[in-house]
């Protein structure tokens, strides 16, 4: 009976919830645009209301019971987010710097969260997500511009490549933990910094410059179109195909979550010994994911090639690494949504005061300092995995069809 | 032949720079137990300071008339004074937060720190004699142009050019510092218990040891040895940089690894191995200097694979 009940209220609340969620959707997008389309001043103060409001909305709890709505209204949630996200570049259309720095957020969130699986799931710091990023990159320069080929090959050939270098680097990682690997990865960090220095093939300090971006046919990603009249910034259909690319990481970065290996991999984060213990194969879930994390980073230095049309050794140091640790510590670890919301929110705060672009550094170093010291958690600390709700799903379900039984009977 | 020799003098230097570094990181991570990432950006503060303090005491014309002991000797007091105060400035705010988080917790503060540091040398190191021409212009004065260019340190201790002395004072002067730690660890009553923390730090809790004020000990003598160690440094190279700070930092703490991380005397052991393989890389392969110390990594990373305890360091099981 009482099942019956809430399944009423639940279908009289069902509008409400819908507009709820699509409301939701609709401000966040906003509040994104806004931030990226005003002026500094205006911009700084939006992104610390966000911050503000980030913390006040998780002290009152809003924001697992925002979390619990959009679950309960998967499709709504689904289809009002990709309306916005479709609608984010038209409406930055014309505006060419700002798609660029929509792009740079959007591809910084993609290596956050390949950073992510190591950092934030497993508690394996990993000082490397910069050299990650330099190995797609630089294949997809090698590809596109010493050897002449289709972009679409070098963008393949830099998932290959970042693969096997996340394979390279977890192998001797699987022996090591704790400073000794936070160690292995700095080092090899700084390696790659003064390796691609010193190769001339590779440009040394130059660079290499005119890498293309993807094409399909004889549409370019990264080329000016007019479209009913307006003359398009050039990077629009790349940030298309980032947030799409996006999109599909973050789902992926969800489900795995969720999944069994997410799990595996927080147990290994708490007590090494213990998920030994408990069966956890932990050689191979500390490999993959130190694999989905650089091909993760591969794909967003792919891309990062190709919105730049050059990369050098300045890209790609240890302090870009620490700036993308520094984004999923603020944004929360072992929460994608948290860090792309960290992403975005560094990479705006960034641009914004390129002016100042001598203190930089400091800036995210005292961020980063003071986050750990007042918040360790970050703005969207990471969710309590719910199995209670899927366990009472099921009792329901075997509760109906007792009753079913019953009446039958 | 004489290549050769050249090589081992220069090895012996640059490890002895390496050497201090990381007995600052093993001291550090004995007592506290956390490792200390901003130790070489430490030393390299104590680098600028005793450059700028060099820089005004020129201005003023103490350089030409007081004997040059005096100066070096006043010189190294102020930069381990300052060296000695950032490191307990590290510790309130970059270690204490986190005694009871996670360990890597105090990792990340202290290389947010380090890049601090660095980033405020690289600001504030401005121009003293520009600035402050009609006062501080000296016969010779040192052209600081900005923080951000590489600074020419003061050749305080080669005398007309001739760097033997100067090659000697610094194996000297490492030697010494070692040898003083040793007795100061061995022999006094701090020294001792901070060894008795390192060893088992609740049992030296109950035992009565002051364990506060011995971390605050350790920072003040790991602070001077890191001066110490930037003061070398910036003689050996003879050019400084404010970005000098995480490559230095990396490298002790590879060499602190190397030769155990607890262990204070493995620390020169994995000092010297680094800089031996650095130098001779650098000096018999072509274009070798560049991929110097990539190999060196390349050594430390199969160290940390193969012999993770380090060269003098015991193994430890990990038990249930």
């Amino acid at each position: 009976m009482s099942g019956g009940a809430n399944k009423m209220a639940k279908e009289k609340k069902l509008p409400l919830e819908n507009l709820l969620v699509i409301a939701a959707n609709i401000i966040m997008f906003a509040i994104v645009y806004f931030m990226l389309s005003a002026s500094e001043m205006v911009s700084l103060i939006i992104i610390a209301a966000v911050i503000v409001g980030l913390l006040l909305a998780d002290k009152q709890g809003y924001i697992n019971w925002l979390f619990a709505l959009f679950i309960r209204h998967k499709k709504v949630a689904f289809i009002s987010a990709m309306l916005c996200i479709i609608a984010l570049p038209l409406l930055l259309a014309t505006e060419r710097y700002i798609a660029h720095i929509a792009c740079m957020a959007v591809i910084y969130a993609m290596v956050c969260l390949g950073l992510n699986f190591q950092m934030g799931s497993t508690d394996m710091v990993n000082f490397a997500p910069a050299a990650f990023m330099g190995i797609g990159a630089y294949t997809m320069a090698v590809f596109t511009v010493n050897m002449g080929v289709s972009p679409w090959l070098g963008f393949l050939s830099a998932i290959v490549f970042s693969c096997i270098a996340g394979i390279l680097i977890g192998l001797p990682t699987l022996r090591t933990k704790g400073y000794y690997l936070s160690l292995v990865t700095m080092a090899l960090q700084l390696a790659f910094t003064q390796l691609i220095k010193n190769i001339p093939y590779l440009g040394g300090p130059n660079g290499i410059s005119g890498v293309k971006s993807l094409n399909i046919g004889e549409f370019f990603f990264y080329k000016s179109y007019t479209v009913f009249g307006v003359k398009l910034a050039p990077q629009i259909p790349l940030l298309f195909l980032c947030l799409f690319i996006l999109v599909l990481m973050v789902y992926i970065a969800m489900r795995v979550y969720v999944s069994r290996w997410g799990l595996s991999l927080n147990n290994i984060a708490q007590d090494e010994v213990a998920a030994d213990c408990l069966g956890v194969n932990c050689n191979r879930q500390k490999l993959f994911a130190f694999v989905i994390g650089s091909i993760f980073c591969g794909i967003g230095g792919a891309l990062y090639g190709g919105l730049a049309s050059f990369v050098g050794p300045t890209d790609f140091t240890f302090a870009r690494s620490l700036i993308f640790i520094c984004m999923v510590i603020l944004g929360g670890m072992d929460n994608p949504i948290g860090t792309v919301v960290g992403a975005l929110l560094l990479t705006v705060i960034m641009e914004k005061v390129r002016s100042f672009a001598d203190y930089g550094q400091i800036i995210y170093a005292v961020i980063l300092v003071t986050v750990l010291i007042v918040r360790p958690a970050g703005l969207v600390p990471k969710r309590v995995r719910d199995y209670c709700s899927l366990f009472k799903g099921k009792l329901q379900r075997s509760g109906k069809k007792n009753e079913a039984a019953a009446k039958t009977e | 032949m004489s290549l050769f020799l050249d090589l081992i003098v220069s090895a012996i230097l640059l490890g002895c720079t390496y050497t201090l570094v990381a007995v600052g990181f093993s001291l550090f991570f004995g007592v506290m137990d956390v490792v200390v990432f901003c130790c070489g950006d430490i030393a390299i503060f104590g680098t600028f300071v005793i450059l700028g303090t060099y820089t005004i005491m020129q201005g003023t014309g103490m350089i030409g008339s007081w004997p040059l002991i005096f100066i070096i000797l006043a010189l190294l007091i102020i930069g381990a004074a300052c060296c000695a105060a950032l490191g307990l400035f590290a510790h309130r705010v970059s270690i204490k937060p986190f005694e009871k988080s996670s360990a890597l917790m105090p990792l990340l503060s202290t290389i947010a720190l380090g890049t601090v540091i660095k980033e405020v040398i690289g600001l504030f190191f401005m121009p003293v004699t520009n600035g402050l021409s009609g006062v501080f212009a000296g016969e010779n004065a040192v052209t600081v142009v900005s923080g951000r260019n590489p600074q020419g340190f003061p050749q305080l201790l080669s005398i007309n050019g001739n760097t033997d002395v100067r090659n000697i004072i610094i194996i000297a002067v490492t030697v010494g510092i070692l040898l003083a730690l040793f007795i100061f660890l061995n022999k006094t009553k701090t020294g001792l218990s901070m060894q008795a923390i390192s060893q088992n730090k609740e049992l030296a809790t109950m035992t009565g040891i002051n364990v506060s004020r011995s971390v605050v000990s350790t920072f003040v003598i790991g602070g001077i040895i890191l001066a110490i160690g930037g003061f070398l440094l910036g003689n050996y190279q003879t050019v400084m940089s404010f970005d000098n700070g995480a490559m230095f930092g990396v490298k002790g703490f590879s060499a602190a690894v190397v030769g155990g991380l607890r262990n204070t005397w493995g620390a020169i052991i994995g000092g010297m191995l680094l800089a031996f393989v650095e130098t001779f890389i650098a000096g018999y392969i072509s274009n070798g200097a560049a991929y110097a110390s990539i190999v060196a990594f390349v050594v430390v990373v199969g160290f940390i694979i193969f012999k993770p305890e380090g060269v003098i360091g015991e193994k430890t099981v990990e038990k249930v």
